[in-house]
């Protein structure tokens, strides 16, 4: 959690292995991704990372089912179709069933984030990260993001790194850390005592 | 595990298809499309052309090649030409005197074999009207104006030389044809057979030999390549062929650069939509990459891409191509021969080298760099660093213009005075545009102008891309405008065409008044006495010439000089002023070879008399006008009192036979030169070329104005989200509009006039040095271009304002 512009996000950026420390090292999974050259790091991602964006980042000229494959399709997975029945069997999790060859601009701001979500997981990674998830939606489809990303990380067990302003949201996780002027420090209060 | 995903998948292909179609894609394939297209149009149709003119310039000497000589063939290139297989014809030309019963008269005879011509029309028309395109042993065909010289008939006999002929018949039309009135002896035709009867060909005789030549391009070359030129023999093709030769030659040229410049336009396209397109999909690029995307993966995902869009080019433009080629031949369809000549796989190959020479640069340099896209920037936008640009691209396009236009004089001035012009006139135009952002207008305009000068290297792209296509666009049609204006003058539809010589003096006044009484056009009467130059300033003519090597033809032979007491209108003078006592004026180019400057005195010779004059004045002479010219004009004082004949050229037409007739009848003594068959084939040649001319220019033009609509409507794209921010804000329809109108119409009019400055200095010096035609301003592209840049934006706007004017969801 922190204020904008306190390094919420370039902290995620390093942590996913998406940008290069220019001090320290950084350990995730056990590699020191710090260490490791542009292709190295994104073969990492690839296989064990999932990413959940505030503005979606969907690609505009293909359909929510091409878009959930889309994750497999970069790791190598050419069976399109198993690709397509897990796809599709996430779709309905989110509850899509039957938009599947929607293209983004046909789907509302709340869908088109279901269709991350299931991005998202599509490939059982074992770090999710979401950057303000719920930051470009209403209040309502905002709550059923969240209930659909938490209950989805519990089902497939998935470490979770949330990004977020929203102190309610915080709370919702077993560890919050504040960022506060690029210094970070943990936020002790419980969520029953605070 | 990555590793294996390089293969192209069903999943990549069918991407790569919506992303065309429905990302921005399609732009970048249209253009590329219609490059393709004009090539294969403009190059078929440009081959096309040219065979058919290159067919129409053989037809006019008589083969496909001319071998001349002063002396007989030698039997070397006989023997030459059978190994090479290929078709001969002998000619011999000479001139005699032919006698009828009454008259005599010095001919052209020219004794053909019977499989004259090899190429164009030999029509000869008999007795009771019958029609032959050949001539026979023992026949003898005679020249319209003959029969009325000769006072004959068919089957009656002349003496041609010793030998005793009867004539067959009237020659209507004959391939080959004489420029020079003053060499245009009346012809007749005999077969080579009977010639040595005629006892005229003896040692020392002055006979022409010809060799016609038919055979293919390869065993042409090979023969003229074979064969060591003696003196007095020379080869004649198509292209040297004087007048027809440089009409030729300079629809080529225009031809070459009406496509090079649609080339460029595409180019220009294709690169501004490229560029956008790589901008626009940075954010994917990233996003892929933070999803474990490979370099190689991303490669692959664009070569994909790349590819798809090559292959749908090349069928799409190629039929669009032979289609737009369809269109532009219709209006050709009636001076086109009705079997078209075929071009095989030339302009498809072309078109497809020239979309990879362009495409791979346009296409791969900004995709490669957008490889570099950084994956960060799916949270955080940072700048990019490339790790490097394929900038080895760009030698592509510059080694294929190296290789096909490396001696193409026109090309180059173009491509170099294009850059040139462009830094200098974006320089200007943007200190323009910095200098109005400081004076005080309304609110939309100086929101357009801090708009435009906020970010003046976009700003610059787009002034640049916009002048410069307007530029082009102006140069393919006034080109085209200032070359047929050029050849209409040459040979304008009331050009003289029938020559009147040897009037007596005392003939003169009556003839001239005979000639007003039948209403003909005609010329001023001109003084014409034969003589020769001696002298430059007191040395001798012949060493005072600037190139020693080459002694000039005027030199060689007597000439014709006339007096006047004012110069004719057609003359211009170049140099000096026309006047004074003892003076005489001269040709710019006899000025050149002999050296002859302002105030020099020369000294002629006029039937062993000799006089001398002063130079007052040098003069520009179009030989092809058809009109009465001289080297040599004289002061009245000089030359008036020699004795002389007249001579004047009047506008007879076709219909008009019977005035000629009337002429002949009434003054036998004055011949007349009839050029009126030859003006009407040359007037043919002309409208063909017109015509082709003016449809590829329309084409390029089109092309042009489609090519700058489509940057516009880019380049309003690219400002959605900030209008649709405007909008969002309450910023009324009125203001959008109006700063939209103001920006771009800025942008309209200075593109306007930079490219009309640009086209009028490149059009200044192709003309000059490139055409070698007069020059002139173009006051009316002026207000033209201007105008045609703001109706394109106009048009543009309209069609996406609406769009732009939605609020943001």
């Amino acid at each position: 959690m922190g204020t904008s512009g306190a390094g919420k996000s370039t902290l995620m950026g390093l942590l996913a292995g998406l940008d290069q420390p220019t001090s320290g090292s950084i350990t995730l999974l056990g590699e020191t991704i710090s260490a490791m050259n542009d292709e190295q790091r994104a073969k990492i991602r690839g296989e064990s990372i999932g990413f959940v964006f505030q503005n979606f980042l969907l690609i505009p000229s293909l359909t929510a089912l091409q878009n959930v494959t889309l994750p497999m399709v970069l790791r190598g997975n050419e069976d399109d179709r198993s690709n397509n029945q897990k796809a599709k069997q996430l779709l309905k999790e989110v509850g899509l069933a039957g938009r599947e060859t929607h293209l983004p601009t046909q789907l509302s701001g709340g869908e088109q984030q279901r269709v991350a979500l299931a991005r998202a997981f599509v490939t059982k990674p074992k770090v999710l990260f979401a950057d303000e998830p719920t930051g470009n939606l209403d209040q309502k489809t905002a709550a059923h993001i969240i209930e659909l990303l938490f209950k989805m990380n519990q089902e497939q067990g998935t470490t979770l790194i949330l990004v977020t302003h929203d102190a309610n949201l915080a709370k919702r996780c077993q560890r919050t850390l504040i960022i506060n002027d690029g210094h970070s420090h943990e936020n002790k209060c419980q969520e029953s005592q605070c | 595990m990555l590793g294996k995903s390089l293969k192209v998948n069903k999943m990549t292909v069918s991407w790569s298809w919506r992303e065309i179609l429905f990302g921005q894609l399609w732009p970048v394939l249209v253009a590329l499309t219609l490059i393709i297209a004009c090539v294969v149009a403009l190059s078929t149709l440009a081959l096309r052309v040219e065979k058919v003119m290159t067919n129409h310039g053989r037809s006019l000497l008589a083969a496909d090649l001319v071998f001349k000589s002063s002396n007989p063939i030698h039997p070397s290139l006989l023997e030459k030409a059978k190994q090479r297989g290929v078709t001969i014809s002998a000619q011999s030309q000479f001139q005699t005197m032919a006698f009828s019963d009454q008259k005599m008269q010095l001919v052209t005879v020219k004794s053909v074999e019977s499989n004259y011509p090899l190429r164009g029309e030999l029509n000869l028309v008999g007795k009771n009207k019958t029609l032959q395109h050949q001539v026979n042993p023992g026949e003898l065909w005679l020249s319209a104006r003959l029969f009325a010289l000769l006072d004959v008939s068919i089957g009656d006999n002349i003496a041609v030389g010793d030998a005793e002929l009867t004539i067959s018949g009237l020659i209507q039309d004959e391939p080959e044809l004489a420029y020079n009135p003053f060499n245009s002896i009346p012809n007749l035709f005999m077969h080579a057979s009977d010639l040595a009867k005629t006892g005229a060909v003896q040692v020392g005789s002055r006979v022409s030999f010809r060799l016609f030549v038919n055979g293919n391009a390869s065993s042409l070359t090979a023969l003229q390549k074979t064969y060591l030129l003696q003196a007095g023999e020379s080869w004649i093709d198509e292209n040297k062929q004087g007048r027809t030769a440089s009409l030729i030659n300079k629809a080529k040229q225009y031809l070459s650069l009406t496509i090079l410049m649609v080339i460029l336009m595409a180019a220009e396209t294709l690169i501004l939509t490229c560029l956008h397109y790589a901008r626009d999909r940075s954010e994917t690029v990233s996003m892929l990459k933070s999803m474990g995307a490979s370099r190689a993966w991303l490669r692959l995902w664009l070569t994909t891409q790349v590819f798809i869009m090559f292959v749908i080019a090349f069928i799409v433009g190629c039929s669009l191509g032979l289609l737009l080629e369809f269109l532009l031949r219709l209006p050709l369809t009636d001076i086109l021969p009705k079997q078209l000549p075929s071009v095989g796989l030339q302009p498809f190959l072309f078109a497809i080298g020239v979309a990879l020479c362009i495409g791979l640069p346009a296409l791969l340099i900004p995709l490669t760099r957008l490889l570099d896209a950084p994956a960060i920037n799916v949270i955080q936008q940072q700048k990019t660093k490339y790790a490097k640009t394929s900038w080895w691209l760009l030698l592509l396009p510059f080694c294929a213009l190296l290789l096909f236009y490396a001696s193409n004089k026109l090309v180059w001035m173009v491509l170099l005075g294009l850059l040139a012009l462009f830094v200098v006139l974006a320089g200007l135009s943007y200190g323009l545009l910095q200098l109005l952002g400081r004076l005080k207008w309304s609110a939309a305009f100086s929101l357009a102008l801090s708009r435009i000068n906020r970010s003046p290297k976009n700003s610059l792209m787009q002034l640049a891309a916009l002048s410069g296509s307007l530029m082009l666009v102006a140069l393919i049609w006034l080109i085209k405008s200032d070359l047929l204006g050029d050849w209409q003058q040459t040979l304008s539809p009331d050009a003289p065409n029938v020559f009147a010589i040897n009037i007596s003096p005392e003939e003169q006044q009556g003839y001239l008044e005979q000639v007003d009484t039948l209403a003909l056009p005609r010329s001023d009467a001109f003084a014409i006495i034969r003589g020769r130059i001696t002298e430059v300033n007191g040395q001798i003519a012949s060493e005072h010439v600037a190139n020693k090597e080459q002694l000039p033809n005027i030199l060689k032979r007597e000439i014709n000089f006339t007096w006047v007491k004012q110069l004719p209108v057609y003359n211009p003078i170049i140099a000096g002023q026309w006047g004074g006592e003892k003076t005489v004026s001269v040709e710019q180019k006899v000025a050149t070879d002999l050296n002859i400057k302002l105030g020099d005195r020369l000294t002629f010779e006029v039937n062993s008399q000799t006089f001398s004059a002063t130079v007052n004045s040098i003069r520009s002479v179009k030989w092809q006008s058809m009109k009465p010219n001289f080297v040599f004009i004289f002061s009245e004082d000089v030359i008036a009192d020699l004795p002389a004949t007249w001579m004047l050229s009047f506008r007879v037409e076709q219909a008009q036979n019977e005035l000629v007739n009337q002429l002949a009848r009434l003054y036998p003594t004055v011949s007349l030169l009839d050029f009126r068959s030859m003006g009407h084939k040359i007037q043919g040649l002309l409208k063909q070329i017109s015509w082709s001319l003016t449809g590829l220019a329309s084409l390029g033009v089109v092309s042009g104005i489609l090519l700058i609509f489509t940057l516009l409507r880019l380049s309003l794209g690219e400002r959605k989200r900030e209008i649709t921010l405007y909008r969002t804000l309450g910023a009324s329809k009125k203001r959008i509009s109006h700063t939209l109108w103001a920006e771009y119409g800025l942008l309209a009019i200075s593109a306007g006039f930079v490219a009309a400055i640009a086209a009028e200095l490149i059009l200044f010096s192709l003309m000059k040095w490139g055409f070698q035609l007069p020059t002139q301003l173009h006051p009316s592209m002026w207000l033209v271009l201007p105008l045609l840049a703001t109706l394109i934006v106009f048009i543009s706007l309209n069609s996406v304002i609406k769009d732009l004017l939605k609020p943001l969801k």
